[in-house]
């Protein structure tokens, strides 16, 4: 019956449950889902790490490469992030190349990790104008119930993190390249950011910030994924992007970024004691 | 190639660190050995005839109608089956459905190389392999002019992949409700000489298909079978074999599939089970909310007689 | 048909100059500068488009950004992602059903500010071609540099000591924030006087909208 309401009156059906102070899948407004994270499942990679916050699965996988640096910028490695979003992980999106949403979400992690600056691309450099570590980090979601750039941040972050980086010997002379990997070290990665998003919706005249919202919210407040996107490294704002949705007054702001910063150290508390696990766990 | 400018690329000039380590080319007789040892025992401590364990899940993606997880220790797949929908660019009438099937592997998935995003000639055989392993499956007539979507995706590749795809699909497409006409489970041997690597890891699909210049059999075999009806749904062969090893792989690939079965309908049966017990659980909250409901109305007419 | 130069240096933003109806093709066009960045916009609608496309419910928007090199790049659907959702919340799409809008965006000089000055001349561009809308938008950039003060529309040797830029989008009838998007690191109170800074001067804008449109119409208010 509710599911026939839902289809006949989409947007009457939403606005009931929201005049009870209550999102369709039961959560309060400002409640978040819960995060599950596990590090290091894919062998084939360099690095890896899944997160699955309420259903939205993301898998991100590191591959390492190496290449020559950039002649304007000798001494600069690469970061290559890239998000995919395949058919299978929602009925939006057929098979082909990236859809424009799938490019969106590639550009704004990309601006992210890069605002942070918790990745200093110099300690990628090998050696000066001639080798470079590239990192390939593709993060693929295996399931879009919406956040989508929350959940991607937070397996990037937890992959970089565990990622080591083997010992490259390079002789000049020769021009021979040679990689030890029985010696690791780890890669210097400067805070942690974490990624929050909301949906805005006007309700009688009031406006409603929904936390983490799901595809469905995503949906019905207008926007193609989340209407606002905070993000916070070590206590500063590193990215605030706002589109769509209702327009956001200075009260929604602040109550936004209160609930961001709670989230960043709860989400930090999480990688930490994972990785932590983690590490626990291979040096055994 | 053309740029790629619908992602960030990286450097045109990069290669994997594994070029570089101390290994990474090795003769055919030490990957052989590395393989097996003299007492027959493979690499991960498995007999030749002895299948990796088979961890299966339905319910793996929440947007769509069903969906899959099967896991061979480190191969592992994700399968997500959509809703029937009409036939695009289509004039015809089609008597039977269609089913669309698309395998794609994650650019993090091989442990040799980084894949390319852009689907390479593997990928589109196996996406060929798996349409036709599920078509004999399928009660294609069902859903005239319409088409379902299986879609693949390989996080890890370890061998087998191909199997654990159709085993996967098959999942997925039950758990969507397509109509079936039995439970499809698939099986892969490599073979190397006179050795039969039954579930070969990716080293053993490597040497499988690098052979030393003498005309040995050697290859790789994957079959899916409806095991309740003795029919075979789809045989893949690459490698040259003589007519006797074929015969041979063909008998330890019918039973592999015939274990796989109930195991497989273990699954199912535990999905079912679970879909009750939720239809169940809000039945009876849908029935107490009802009869709350219903007291107050009597208590509402009640007040209603008084006055 | 109309063009302007505003004098603006007691607000610091840069002067601003536009044209309306500069392609003779399109419904409604505008090419604005703002500096030395310069934007041209074109706007087409409603108009049919394939049915595969259309909504009963509202119009279909669809925005094209086209870079100076012409080569298309990951980052320009970012551009026209901002762009469309910021005129989806402006036009009053319902009243077109069934229908498509077009915006296209030609890069001409980027010299900062330029995602603002866009918008700005996508603005006008709506304008000049008559299409209903809720309000109108204003966009206004500023850079924070490395002692924390704030410049607004920053031109290209501010934005290199940036150590953030922002850019704010505002509607026309309550000010309130439509679309925001930030590059770099900054902390809380820095973003939040730099909004209100955006805010007050987005007035200039939006009187700078109203002498455009005046030349050629008939304004309310």
């Amino acid at each position: 019956m509710a599911e026939i309401y839902k289809l006949i009156h989409p947007v009457k059906y939403f606005n009931d449950y929201l005049s009870r102070k209550i999102r369709p899948d039961g959560r309060a407004f400002h409640e978040q889902r819960n995060i599950k994270l596990n590090v290091n499942s894919i062998k084939a990679a360099d690095a890896s790490a899944v997160v699955k916050c309420g259903n939205t699965t993301v898998v991100c996988g590191i591959k390492l490469e190496l290449a020559t640096p950039k002649a304007e910028e000798p001494d600069v490695g690469f970061l290559v992030t890239n998000v995919e979003l395949p058919p299978l992980c929602s009925s939006k999106y057929r098979p082909g190349p990236p859809t424009d949403s799938a490019q969106v979400t590639s550009t704004l992690v990309a601006d992210i990790i890069a605002n942070s600056k918790c990745i200093d691309l110099k300690d990628l450099s090998i050696v000066h104008d001639k080798l470079a570590w590239v990192l390939y980090c593709d993060m693929v979601c295996i399931d879009n119930d919406g956040s989508l750039v929350d959940a991607c941040i937070m397996t990037l972050m937890a992959s970089l993190k565990t990622l080591t980086l083997p010992k490259v010997t390079y002789d000049p002379e020769t021009e021979e390249i040679s990689v030890d990997t029985s010696v690791r070290t780890k890669l210097n990665v400067n805070g942690l950011p974490v990624a929050t998003s909301f949906a805005l919706y006007k309700h009688e005249q009031s406006n409603i910030v929904l936390a983490d919202p799901s595809s469905y919210e995503e949906e019905m407040c207008g926007g193609i994924g989340a209407n606002l996107i905070t993000c916070y490294n070590n206590g500063i704002l590193c990215g605030s992007q706002k589109f769509g949705g209702c327009n956001l007054s200075i009260e929604c702001e602040e109550e936004a970024l209160k609930i961001a910063k709670e989230r960043a150290q709860a989400v930090e508390e999480v990688v930490d004691v994972c990785i932590k696990n983690y590490e626990l766990e291979i040096n055994k | 190639m053309p740029l790629d400018y619908r992602r960030f690329n990286g450097p045109e000039d990069s290669v994997s660190y594994k070029r570089f380590t101390k290994g990474y080319l090795k003769s055919y007789d030490e990957l052989y050995k590395e393989s097996l040892d003299d007492k027959g025992v493979r690499k991960d401590g498995r007999a030749l005839s002895e299948a990796r364990s088979l961890f299966a899940r339905t319910d793996m993606v929440s947007q769509a109608k069903g969906s899959s997880y099967v896991e061979l220790r480190k191969t592992k797949v994700v399968c997500s089956v959509f809703d029937p929908r009409e036939i695009p660019h289509q004039n015809e009438f089609s008597q039977l459905g269609q089913i669309f099937c698309e395998v794609k592997f994650a650019p993090f998935s091989c442990p040799r190389r980084r894949r390319p995003h852009v689907p390479d000639a593997e990928e589109k055989a196996l996406s060929v392999a798996l349409r036709k392993a599920l078509e004999p499956t399928v009660c294609r007539h069902m859903f005239p002019n319409y088409q379902v979507d299986v879609f693949i995706y390989i996080l890890e590749n370890d061998g087998s992949c191909l199997s654990a795809a159709i085993n996967a699909a098959g999942l997925a497409l039950a758990d969507a409700a397509v109509p079936m006409y039995d439970v499809i489970t698939s099986c892969t041997v490599a073979i190397v000489g006179e050795k039969m690597f039954v579930d070969p890891t990716e080293a053993e699909e490597n040497l499988a298909t690098i052979s030393p210049s003498t005309p040995i059999n050697h290859g790789i075999i994957t079959l899916s079978m409806l095991s309740e009806l003795k029919q075979i749904s789809d045989f893949t062969q690459v490698g040259s074999m003589d007519v006797e090893c074929v015969v041979k792989a063909m008998d330890i690939l019918d039973k592999e599939c015939a274990r796989l079965v109930p195991l497989m309908q273990k699954v199912l049966v535990a999905n079912v089970l679970k879909c009750f017990e939720t239809r169940k659980r809000l039945e009876e909250e849908a029935n107490e909310k009802e009869q709350l409901l219903n007291a107050k109305m009597d208590e509402w007419k009640k007040l209603l007689k008084f006055t | 048909m109309g063009s302007d130069n505003t004098d603006l240096k007691d607000f610091k933003l840069r002067p601003m100059k536009c044209e309306c109806n500069y392609l003779s093709k399109s419904d409604g066009s505008a090419i604005l500068s703002q500096g030395q960045t310069v934007a041209l916009v074109s706007v087409n609608g409603p108009l049919d488009i394939k049915m595969t496309n259309q909504s009963i419910e509202k119009a279909t928007l669809e925005v094209l950004f086209s870079s100076k090199g012409g080569k298309p790049a990951i980052g320009d659907r970012y551009k026209e992602h901002v762009i469309r959702q910021t005129c989806e919340t402006a036009i009053l799409g319902s009243l077109y059903p069934r229908t498509g809008i077009t915006v296209t965006i030609q890069e001409m000089e980027d010299y900062g500010g330029f995602l603002a000055c866009c918008i700005n001349c996508t603005c006008l561009a709506l304008l000049n071609a008559g299409l209903s809308m809720r309000h109108t938008f204003a966009a206004v950039a500023c850079a924070i540099d490395e002692l924390g003060d704030i410049q607004l529309d920053p031109a290209p040797a501010q934005l290199a000591a940036a150590r953030a830029t922002m850019t704010f989008v505002f509607d026309s009838r309550n000010k309130t924030l439509v679309c925001g998007f930030t590059e770099g690191s900054f902390s809380e109170d820095a973003h939040s006087e730099a909004l209100e800074r955006c805010r007050s001067a987005s007035q200039l804008v939006f009187d700078f909208y109203k002498d455009i449109v005046s030349k050629y119409s008939y304004v309310i208010g």
